[in-house]
């Protein structure tokens, strides 16, 4: 069955009522990858695709709120930079034309670029049910490799980032574009001088280096501080060896990305 | 094509604009714009290689987007507007890129020459006066496993030459931009 529903709330009943078998669609290049290599299909799909609040992209004061279905092309141009970058390096343009920022997150992959760019900025998500809408860190979303916190019924309305915090990303893949990252890392400095640093494909989430975090935060960011914050991110990330490449080269890499990205926001 | 798919899902109707012209068809829920091109409509310019949204050979444009038609349900297209290979030529009359494909010998199996010119029409009509790195760029989501793209990036360039001193053609086959 298909549904193409035209409101936010006629989307979140469908669900609330056809359970989780079925499956809210957005742009589709996981969940019609996923289908066509094997996987069961879902009992029903939700197309997204009519909802105008889920397109939406505007500031709202010192943040700039992303509604769910903003394709990565439109998040290139969002002049949020790590964001921005993370997005440029999603796929290939047609696939940015395609896969969206909730459809990233629902998937909750660890080699999820864009999720990494975002926790790095310090988003916060906003989730939508039958109940209501809650908000959270969008680091404390993912709780394991395509596993979320979200109830069945839930679905990602938006995720908001500060504008203010100068930022970057970097990532490593086989190839510039159309490969799965081997690793990636962002980072942040808000005007306070707190850093937020996200690292990927290194552990079973996206996930924020917080001993890093926390050191810089005792120490400051400087050129002093670079290696003892690279060191405690090699410390902390859990990468595992596959056929893309091995834990120790993760490790390592995910240490270089951090010290490159804290030397170009120092 | 049967009434029912083996899952029993009844079809369902679909219409949207074609290369320019309205489409009406009825689909499986669950099936593909790819398949939908190819198998109900008969539109088998558009070729499948990796079917995952990794070589861009099925790439068409959706309201003058690239996507890879592989990964579209094609529900999802109702109400829009899709672009085919087919529907970049003005009857006999190749768009300017294509020309420029056929000069430079930038077709060797031809199987990934539709989604690239799909691919470089829309990146000609955002940037008509593109650079190597511009076009490397725009061509990153299709694989060619025989050329080694020198002819393609070459086609694309030259067709930009070509298109400044004829302009309007690439713009008529690429459409408006949603």
């Amino acid at each position: 069955m298909y549904h193409r529903p035209a409101s936010l709330d006629e989307a979140l009943a469908l669900k609330h009522h056809l359970g989780a078998s079925a499956s809210f669609l957005a742009g589709g290049t996981d969940l019609v990858v996923g289908v066509r290599k094997g996987k069961a299909p879902p009992s029903a799909l939700i197309d997204l695709s009519l909802i105008a609040a889920l397109t939406e992209l505007r500031h709202e004061g010192d943040r700039l709120r992303i509604g769910a279905m903003c394709t990565h092309a439109r998040l290139e141009r969002s002049g949020v930079a790590a964001l921005a970058a993370a997005c440029e390096t999603v796929g290939g343009p047609q696939i940015r034309n395609l896969g969206t920022v909730g459809g990233q997150l629902g998937t909750a992959s660890p080699a999820g670029d864009v999720s990494v760019a975002l926790i790095a900025l310090d988003a916060e998500v906003e989730l939508a049910s039958v109940r209501g809408v809650r908000t959270f860190a969008l680091a404390d979303l993912f709780v394991g490799p395509g596993r979320t916190v979200m109830a069945p019924d839930e679905l990602v309305l938006a995720v908001t980032v500060p504008t203010s915090r100068r930022s970057a990303f970097y990532k490593i893949g086989k190839r510039d574009a159309v490969a799965i990252s081997l690793v990636m890392a962002a980072a942040s400095v808000g005007s306070d001088g707190r850093v937020a640093i996200g690292l990927g494909c290194v552990a079973p989430v996206p996930m924020r280096a917080r001993r890093a975090e926390a050191h810089l935060a005792a120490h400051g960011l400087s050129a002093a501080t670079l290696d003892a914050a690279a060191d405690l991110v090699a410390a902390e990330v859990s990468p595992i060896s596959d056929h893309r490449g091995g834990a120790d080269y993760r490790r390592a890499m995910a240490a270089t990305l951090t010290r490159r990205l804290l030397s170009g926001l120092c | 094509m049967s009434d029912h798919d083996p899952t029993g899902s009844p079809l369902r109707a679909l219409r949207f604009t074609l290369n320019g012209d309205a489409a009406a068809v009825d689909v499986d829920p669950r099936e593909t714009l790819f398949d939908t091109l190819r198998e109900r409509l008969r539109l088998t310019g558009t070729k499948g290689a990796c079917l995952e949204g990794e070589c861009g050979s099925c790439t068409v444009l959706l309201d003058g987007a690239p996507v890879t038609a592989c990964l579209v349900t094609s529900l999802q297209v109702e109400g829009r507007a899709v672009v085919t290979v087919e529907g970049l030529a003005q009857g006999a009359q190749l768009s300017a890129l294509q020309a420029a494909f056929v000069r430079a010998g930038a077709v060797q199996c031809g199987y990934c020459t539709p989604g690239l010119l799909v691919a470089a029409t829309a990146l000609l009509r955002d940037n008509p006066s593109p650079n190597v790195d511009d076009v490397r760029r725009g061509l990153a989501g299709n694989l060619c496993r025989c050329t080694g793209y020198t002819k393609i990036i070459d086609a694309v360039l030259d067709a930009a030459r070509t298109t400044q001193d004829e302009s309007g053609v690439g713009e008529r086959a690429a459409g408006a931009r949603a």
